[in-house]
């Protein structure tokens, strides 16, 4: 019981560091491919604690609960992932402890898949309180978008669980670490997880939602102050959240919390390598590309998956 | 980090914030946004120290007025500079909102920018070069650090002042005013 409350405390902790750390590289990242130096890796730290004192504007209160709903959402969706970690007995791998995941009993990939789109129907309600238009065609874009890349991301799912025949992500996880990884048992759908990851990021080139220069920002538009700041947490730990999944469910997790975290590391490299070289598409070519390679490449692998059983 | 600059943090981490996050509106008010590209970019790269632009005046604290400002723009200006939340710091940039530059004596731009919003600091030149820029920035924070990058405290303080400055050109604004008026005898007085 004490364990478990620990790991509930813990597991928000380490996303929450790390999503900073990862808002941080990105932009560094971003900046050493464009040939600049770009801003320190603390920058983010620095923007929150300034917008944390600047005046907040509010327009309501469903404005202020969409911020609150959207960051909860983000929260309570890594309790349900492992975050590194096994349920092999003791001395089976070397520097193993114990599944940080303090839900793993209840839900699995099913509650996963509800969560996930929590924070971005949250940031819906509030976007649209207040009624600023670039923020309405921001919200109509993230529906569109989540609706193009859902349709892959459940044919992968759908896939993963026939293949293990569970739902369970800590066990899909254990079984990885056994044999093979997902990556090269279901390969075809690590392809097309890792191709609509961008979107699932929202990054480019898919980051017409929040686009600047043509929206001005779309949800976030009349987001200050703290609220500005408790968003770009959570996008922060959307984005940890979504790369986290990945690791567990093709890259076989880890046995520890630093292999882990190395592999979330890995993985959002490269997804940034991707993003920083292309340029924004628009919404309709989203839609059109989501939905023939991942899709194609997804429902070849459940039909591989299915046969093959 | 710098680490001459530890002890400032831990004493006054908001100042320090506010100096080293520097988000600007790009807001673009003349030609002399066209020196701004190369700044924000690779070849001058601001975000080395913070600065980064932002699309909405909900989310910066940096206004940068770039060129002659006509009359039809000074009213976006000031609708925009209002909607900006305090902290805020603006700078005008080029000779153009110092005094009119090459345009002193034309029907449609104004000459002193700052009788219509507080200005915290001047960058002055025709055009001013990216580097004029950065020791600008440099300048601003200097200001910011000794606290008399003060424009959004006097704007609020002189409110009545700014505001008649601003019904004397455009008659009716069409918006009511940011901070309503304190006393009696200031509305009487105006």
């Amino acid at each position: 019981m004490v364990t478990r409350i620990i790991h509930i405390v813990l597991s928000p902790l380490i996303a929450l560091v790390v999503a900073v750390f990862l808002l941080g590289l990105s932009r560094i990242v971003i900046a050493r491919i464009h040939r600049r130096y770009g801003p320190p890796i603390y920058q983010p730290i620095i923007d929150i604690i300034r917008l944390m004192n600047q005046q907040s504007i509010s327009h309501g209160t469903l404005f202020e609960l969409g911020v609150v709903l959207a960051l909860a959402g983000s929260i309570v969706t890594v309790l349900f992932i492992p975050l590194g970690g096994t349920n092999a007995p003791p001395g089976s791998y070397p520097l193993a402890h114990g599944l940080l995941c303090p839900l793993s009993s209840s839900g699995g990939l099913l509650v996963v898949i509800y969560l996930m789109l929590f924070g971005p129907v949250s940031i819906a309600l509030g976007a649209g309180a207040s009624e600023n238009p670039n923020a309405s065609i921001g919200v109509s874009r993230k529906m569109l978008l989540a609706l193009a890349y859902e349709v892959p991301f459940l044919l992968v799912i759908l896939a993963i669980m026939s293949h293990y025949g569970t739902i369970s992500i800590a066990e899909i996880v254990s079984r990885q670490q056994d044999s093979a990884w997902g990556v090269f048992s279901v390969p075809l759908s690590a392809v097309a997880a890792f191709l609509i990851l961008p979107a699932m990021l929202g990054i480019r080139p898919f980051d017409l939602v929040g686009a600047p220069q043509e929206i001005a920002s779309g949800p976030l538009a009349e987001y200050g102050g703290r609220y500005l700041a408790l968003l770009t947490i959570q996008n922060g730990i959307q984005v940890f959240v979504v790369i986290a999944l990945f690791v567990n469910l093709f890259l076989g997790g880890g046995v520890n919390v630093i292999t882990f975290l190395l592999k979330v590391f890995a993985v959002f490299l490269a997804a940034e390598l991707v993003s920083a070289v292309l340029p924004r598409v628009r919404i309709e070519n989203a839609l059109r590309f989501c939905w023939t390679w991942p899709t194609g490449l997804a429902l070849a692998q459940m039909i591989i998956t299915v046969v093959s059983r | 980090m710098d680490r001459n600059q530890l002890a400032k943090w831990l004493k006054s981490p908001v100042e320090m914030a506010n100096k080293y996050s520097l988000h600007a509106v790009y807001f673009c008010t003349g030609c002399g946004i066209i020196e701004i590209p190369p700044v924000i970019t690779a070849r001058w790269d601001a975000e080395r120290f913070g600065i980064k632009a932002v699309a909405t005046p909900r989310q910066g604290n940096l206004f940068m007025i770039t060129g002659y400002v006509s009359l039809k723009t000074l009213k976006a200006i000031i609708r925009t500079y209002e909607q900006m939340p305090d902290p805020k710091y603006t700078v005008a940039f080029g000779s153009c909102p110092i005094n009119g530059g090459m345009y002193w004596d034309s029907y449609n731009t104004i000459k002193h920018l700052d009788k219509y919003i507080p200005i915290d600091g001047w960058i002055a030149g025709c055009m001013p070069r990216p580097e004029a820029v950065f020791i600008g920035v440099t300048h601003l924070w200097t200001l910011i650090d000794k606290g008399k990058a003060d424009g959004y405290i006097r704007y609020s303080k002189n409110y009545a002042s700014y505001r008649r400055n601003q019904e004397m050109l455009f008659g009716d604004l069409g918006w009511p005013p940011l901070y309503p008026s304190e006393s009696p005898a200031e509305e009487a007085r105006a």
